[in-house]
């Protein structure tokens, strides 16, 4: 299996250097057909043969590939990336279906489209960092051309945009890569970009959760603000907490190990047993960060569970000034901005409408449908597991992102008249409850933000793709000129209503169970032990306004409908070609997924399920 | 036993859905048989839903199956629940909707002959009624949000149904813009309640039902319960409720209204009422049941089933908003000309009786009133359609007039269903057409609680005040509109002339709805109190026994008024004698000084649209505007100009690269720019520069970021190298022991590891 994963990643791209070499536009072009049919069946059997109830990666390889700076040529699945992959096989076959009738150079557009294919499928199978970013690189290079030669009048402008954008952010991401390859031998020894889901990496034993970069426990250490011990001091009433830091900060271990020895001897002797273990939890609680989960802290001391390091590296840290702190800060926010731009999010969102606008049609649903997904994707796959603790302490900062961009995307929506702009924006709008539902770090919002990702894969490109239809017909997409369309193809409003609905979270489609879970998810957030739990007012704030999302996500996709469906027919519609089959296969696909996806929404649940309880507990959440 | 109820009723709710499936898939193939396809299978389902009355055992509660959706937890194991859930309730409520789905598709038979979309408008409503079944049997409130936004898209269709004309388009829009307004509330509420119980959206009727594993489910009111007891809600709740500052119960109350909320869209209750009168602008048979019988009482049927979590608090704002409804509406129906206009005011008035008497505790008969209503609004808006499907569509009450010889089937069909209601009853006895049994417990719970909070409060008495006159008033408005329609002489020839009376198939559903309006109070008052009764305690309803007797003390100033006749008959007799022959008496009262401001705004229905439209709109719409330019001049403009400095950048490097380094190095800048060149025709010279721009720029950035990092890395690593040997001792190689050892046995690189030597007495 895991040779048929390779070969999957790899196949695309031999097509494509085959449709280079093929006699003609029409080979070429079956040629990818029967590239991507064999992919999507390769990615189902992915399906069928995956085990559900594991939570680590399955069919993994892990073959040395650049031995001089340990970097490995690692890929495997798992629950978090599975779905994405069906996704990205299946809206490649049906984005491939949509680009039949390409005029101009076919055979490099389907080369450069098969390239696309095996840059999306790599970034998602993955598992070493420095692999990914080659992949993360890979996919931006075809999409650029996609874009650039084949789009519309502004087409360069909005290629390089898109492409400057997403390079800005890869380099963030470089920055994060090289730090954490220079950190990692402090936590496993060795260089290395081994990501921290891989389930062999390294020398890990047999456990079940996932490699952290350092061990689950210890990795707590990074938990927060500098540790204020002159306050904690004051609240004991003694300066026992100096003590046991300047103890810590012994260079000599076994003199350390003497001094704390004393320390905590002392304690017991002024406090007895029972009041030793308050103190260390107290004196642990203090170095918590407000509103984090109470751990099972060691009150027993007869037992001693002071082999329970996580107190005790968390104090060296920081007695040491909590340098790994400002690391792990660093890289939370630059990976973060790395991934944000390619959500995209506000404020880093503008290369989204001007490259949507511009694409072609299919590029613009493979666009919408799998690129953007990259960004959700490697938030939970890097971000948040290498930075949980970051994640927590700016998770307001991020979820307040998530927000702006549920609200401004709608607002920008609703003022475009140019219906492809309109649909740009509101992938904008629905992108922000990726990154609350991320955000919030409950099990509702992770598993929300996760569907709203592939639901909205399904829709936008739907979206796309109904707009696209009646451009070509159209030859112009202002929402102004257009009107009574619903009566001129019956059907084709039918499907359109699927697709647009599905995109305003109406039950029973797609959209519905992400942005329903999200948003439960964000008052979740408020309860006893969840992050927000010391800021019940702004999680509660953050929520009402996500629900009021809803409220405009009515209003321009309403409006839109209206504006292009309701009416009476235009003259000009006589002339418009009859919808298709294969058009109406495209959206037939596309709007039975939609509904499907809608009523059995376990269909992805169940692909997720081990790996999000093994990922969030690794969190210190859920 | 069980399982044939749950067949019978997946049947019943099969069959509309189908009917959908069917006509929109083969809808060509059907052709003009759609409405027959239709009806009948929605005449099939009305007979499993009577069947399952009939067979209903105990009048008890049980879940039929519950099916897991949503998850909501990391491990994989809690989850937001769906299912099939039938009470009494449900039972009367499923009968109720199919029936009168299966009037109204009998109906539309007649109606909508001849649309050009014929097969399309049967998908919908088929769609709409398996929607609103699908309300009535939710277990969880999640599947209730489910189909109360499915019964939303159905109306938004229905409404919009001839989208050509710019009318219905805007109040399609409008309808569901407005509920959606009502939902955003409803989700709040749905998120407070979610993370204040731990997600268990489960019903509270739905305690104590027949599962397998009752560990499993938990009712709200369960958990409640539980937390209220232990005095704990302080504790679990503090946080939102300090926020809140409204005491131990401040997160309930925010929670029940926001759920309330929703019903307020749904049911189109004061504020957002707005959306019903322009709903009208749908196909009648719509009307009848989608804005009148069935989904604008979804509202009232969520907030009766939401009922126990409703506090005190809550149960007032619940109370009075259904008030200003109830007396806005009414005022508003007298003034109305057009005959759709008024049955939907007269909807709303009805709708905030309903809520009223939730709000004052009178649960069951809200529901009660909710059935009753929906028999004689439907009927009266079929008798409004059959009217206007006879005047050449024609809605306009000033040019009828003398109707009532034309058709004396719908005139008498009308009539009935104006005095039932109006409550009308026979003096000195209990015997009442429904909305007499129904009308009549509400204003007794109405005047029980206003005499009751009177007392304590000031305004109270307007919580009997206002339902009784509002009693007094729909007889009028109603008199009004029957007066107005088929009484005097016709006043317009045109429309008079061809008028007719409404064929078969328009007729027999209207005779079958007027019927059960004179019966459904009489024959089901009992079985529908008492079925509330064991319902209403599983939620822990406080009944009132007075209130389920007509005649007892406690009701004795209701009826004083309703039961002994004065209540309807001279209201209704004032107004059909005062419009006998139209408006004209009518005009000159409200032209007088005094009254003419205010049937101005009652016309001008109290601006709310104005309000609604140009305020809230508009600014949303400029809002959007402004968003939209700052996107473009100012986010999207910095991050041109970011580029444009990256290219400024460039081309200074690339004029230092030219003039400085190019001369020394004459050979290899000959090729670079012979390159240079090859690249500039394909790309219009400007890209190579603002890559490398770009390029140097964040070269420059990587660096400084680094260097930024540059001491950590140094101070950790001189240390390994100083000591020579590996650093045990420092944070660094706690990553590494406490990696190996992850399993649990640590090994003695731990400092505490010693410690039952030194810290074990």
């Amino acid at each position: 299996m895991s040779l048929l994963l390779n070969f999957m990643i790899f196949l695309p791209a031999i097509g494509g250097l085959l449709c280079l070499a093929a006699p003609g536009g029409r080979q070429a072009r079956s040629l990818a057909f029967w590239v991507t049919v064999v992919t999507l069946a390769m990615s189902l059997m992915l399906v069928a043969a995956f085990d559900y109830s594991a939570a680590g990666p399955q069919f993994e390889t892990a073959v040395p590939w650049i031995s001089a700076i340990n970097v490995e040529y690692r890929t495997g699945v798992d629950g978090l990336s599975l779905s994405l992959v069906v996704l990205t096989t299946g809206l490649a076959l049906l984005g491939l279906l949509a680009s039949w009738n390409i005029e101009k150079s076919p055979k490099v557009y389907f080369s450069l489209y098969l390239f696309l294919l095996t840059g999306m499928l790599g970034v998602f199978l993955a598992l070493d960092l420095f692999l990914f970013y080659v992949f993360f690189e890979i996919s931006l290079v075809p999409m650029y051309f996609l874009i650039g030669i084949w789009g519309g009048p502004r087409r360069e402008y909005a290629a390089i945009k898109f492409f400057l954008f997403t390079l800005a952010g890869s380099i963030c991401l470089l920055i994060v890569m090289l730090g954490l390859y220079l950190v990692t031998p402090q936590a496993v020894g060795k260089n290395t970009w081994v990501m921290v889901a891989s389930s062999t990496s390294s020398d890990r034993g047999s456990e079940a959760v996932p490699a952290t970069l350092v061990d689950e426990r210890v990795r707590r250490m990074f938990a927060g603000p500098r540790f204020d011990l002159e306050r904690w001091n004051e609240a004991a009433g003694d300066e026992s907490g100096r003590e046991l830091i300047d103890a810590l900060r012994l260079d000599d271990r076994s003199e350390s190990t003497e001094a704390v020895k004393a320390v905590l001897a002392e304690q017991l002797r002024l406090r007895g047993e029972a009041g030793l273990g308050q103190w260390l939890a107290e004196f642990t609680q203090a170095v918590l960060i407000e509103g984090r989960k109470p751990l099972a802290l060691p009150v027993e001391v007869g037992e001693a569970n002071l082999d329970d390091r996580y107190w005790s590296v968390l104090l060296v840290d920081q007695a040491r000034g909590g340098r790994y702190w400002v690391f792990a800060q660093w890289a939370f926010w630059l990976s973060l901005i790395a991934f944000l731009i390619k959500l995209p999010s506000v404020p880093f969102h503008t290369w989204l409408p001007d490259a949507h606008v511009e694409a072609p049609t299919p590029i613009s649903m493979i666009l919408a449908g799998v690129l953007l997904k990259m960004g959700g994707y490697a938030m939970m796959r890097i971000t948040w597991p290498y930075f949980p603790d970051a994640a927590i302490v700016f998770w307001h900062l991020v979820a307040g992102l998530g927000v702006l961009a549920i609200l401004y995307g709608a607002f920008c929506a609703m003022a475009q008249t140019d219906w492809k702009k309109l649909v740009a924006y509101s992938s904008v709008s629905h992108m922000g409850y990726v990154t609350l539902g991320i955000a919030v770090m409950t099990a509702s919002g992770w598993n929300g933000a996760y569907f709203q990702m592939i639901g909205h894969g399904v829709s936008s490109a739907m979206m796309f793709f109904l707009v696209g239809v009646i451009y070509e017909r159209s030859h112009h997409r202002d929402l102004d000129r257009l009107g009574g369309l619903w009566t001129r193809f019956p059907a084709f409003g039918g499907w359109s209503m699927v697709g647009f609905f599905a995109a305003m979270g109406l039950p029973g489609l797609c959209g519905f169970i992400g942005e329903i879970l999200v948003l439960l998810g964000t008052f979740d957030a408020a309860s006893p032990g969840a992050i927000g739990a010391g800021s019940v007012g702004l999680v509660y704030v953050y929520g009402a306004l996500a629900a009021c999302g809803v409220i405009l996500t009515a209003g321009y996709i309403l409006w839109m409908f209206q504006r292009v469906y309701m009416g009476r027919p235009r003259e000009e519609y006589h002339d418009y070609a009859p919808i298709s089959r294969r058009e109406y296969l495209i959206m037939g696909v596309l709007g039975v997924a939609a509904i499907v996806l809608g009523i059995v929404p376990m269909l992805v649940f169940v692909m997720t399920r081990a790996t999000f309880a093994g990922m969030l507990a690794s969190m210190g959440v859920g | 036993m069980d399982e044939t109820i749950l067949t019978l009723l997946v049947l019943a709710m099969l069959m509309p859905l189908a009917g959908t499936v069917l006509l929109l898939c083969a809808g060509r193939m059907i052709g003009d048989r759609a409405g027959w396809v239709a009806t009948s299978l929605l005449g099939f389902s009305f007979l499993c839903c009577v069947t399952i009355w009939g067979m209903w055992p105990d009048r008890g509660h049980r879940v039929l199956a519950l099916y897991n959706w949503l998850p909501i937890t990391a491990d994989g194991a809690g989850f937001l629940e769906v299912g099939l859930f039938l009470d009494s309730l449900g039972v009367a409520m499923m009968a109720m909707v199919s029936g009168i789905a299966a009037l109204v598709h009998l109906y539309s038979i007649g109606y909508m002959r001849g649309d050009p979309r014929y097969t399309r408008f049967f998908a919908y409503l088929s769609l709409f009624t398996f929607s609103m079944m699908g309300i009535v049997i939710s277990p969880s409130l999640i599947q209730l949000l489910v189909f109360w936004e499915l019964v939303g898209l159905t109306s938004y269709l229905l409404i919009g149904f001839w989208y050509e004309k710019r009318a219905p388009q805007l109040a399609c829009r409008k309808a569901f813009i407005m509920n959606r307004v009502g939902d955003a509330g409803f989700l709040i509420g749905l998120g407070i309640l979610f993370a204040q119980l731990g997600g268990h959206l489960l019903l509270p009727a739905t305690e104590g039902m027949l599962m397998a594993d009752g560990n499993h489910i938990k009712s709200m009111i369960g958990a409640l319960a539980a937390t209220e007891a232990a005095g704990q809600v302080a504790s679990s709740h503090a946080g939102l409720n300090d926020w809140l500052g409204l005491g131990s119960t401040g997160w309930l109350s925010l929670a029940g209204l926001g759920l309330f909320c929703g019903a307020v869209g749904k049911s189109a209750q004061f504020p957002l009422h707005t959306w019903l009168p322009d709903a009208m602008e749908g196909p009648t048979p719509v009307s009848s049941i989608v804005h009148s019988a069935t989904m604008v009482a979804a509202g009232v049927f969520l907030t009766a089933r939401i009922y126990p979590i409703l506090t005190p608090e809550a149960r007032l704002v619940i109370a009075s908003i259904g008030l200003i409804t109830l007396v806005m509406a009414a005022l508003m129906a007298l003034v109305m000309t057009d005959i759709k206009r008024v049955l939907a005011y007269s909807t709303l008035s009805q709708l905030g009786y309903m809520v009223v008497a939730l709000g004052v505790g009178a649960w069951g008969y809200a529901l009660f009133h909710l059935i009753t209503h929906a028999f004689f609004k439907c009927c009266l808006f079929q008798c409004a359609g059959s009217v206007i499907h006879a005047a050449h569509h024609e809605q306009d009450m000033r040019r009828y007039g003398g109707l009532g010889r034309k058709m004396p089937w719908t005139a008498a069909a009308f009539g009935i269903c104006v005095l039932a209601i109006s409550g009308a009853a026979i003096p000195l006895t209990t015997l009442g057409l429904s909305g007499f049994y129904s009308k009549d417990g509400i204003i007794a719970g109405a005047f029980n609680f206003g005499f009751g909070i009177s007392g304590q409060w000031a305004p109270g008495w307007l919580f009997w005040f206002l339902p009784l006159l509002v009693a007094y008033l729909t007889p009028l408005y109603m008199a009004r509109a029957f007066a107005l329609t088929f009484m005097g002489r016709p006043r317009v020839e045109s429309v008079h002339q061809h008028a007719h009376e409404a064929p078969p198939s328009m007729l027999i559903p209207q005779l079958a709805l007027a019927v059960m309006a004179i019966i459904s109070g009489w024959m089901l008052w009992k079985p529908m109190i008492e079925a509330s009764q064991p319902v209403m305690q599983v939620m822990g309803i406080q009944s009132f026994a007075w209130l389920h007797e007509p005649g007892n003390p406690g009701m004795k100033a209701a009826h004083a008024w309703l039961l002994q006749g004065a209540g309807w008959i001279i209201p209704l007799a004032f107004g059909l004698w005062w419009y006998r022959d139209g408006l004209g008496r009518a005009s000159r009262v409200a032209e007088s000084w005094a009254v003419r401001p205010i049937h101005r705004a009652l016309l001008n229905k109290l601006y709310f649209d104005v309000v609604y439209d140009r305020l809230i709109s508009g600014m949303v719409v400029a809002q959007s505007r402004i968003l939209d330019w700052i996107d473009r001049r100012i986010v999207d403009g910095l991050v041109n100009r970011t580029a444009h400095l990256g290219s400024d950048l460039a081309t200074a490097t690339g004029r230092f690269d030219r003039d400085v380094i190019d001369r020394s190095l004459d050979g290899a800048a000959e090729s670079v720019l012979q390159a240079g060149g090859v690249l500039r025709t394909t790309q219009a010279g400007r890209v190579r520069i603002y890559v490398l721009g770009i390029f140097v720029a964040i070269l420059l950035v990587l660096i400084v970021v680094l260097a930024s990092f540059l001491p950590i890395w140094r101070a950790s690593a001189p240390s390994a190298a100083a000591t020579g040997r590996p650093v045990i001792w420092t944070f660094e190689s706690d990553f590494v022991s406490g990696h190996r050892h992850a399993s649990g046995s640590l090994g003695d690189s731990i400092p505490f590891s010693a410690k039952e030597e030194s810290i074990n007495p």
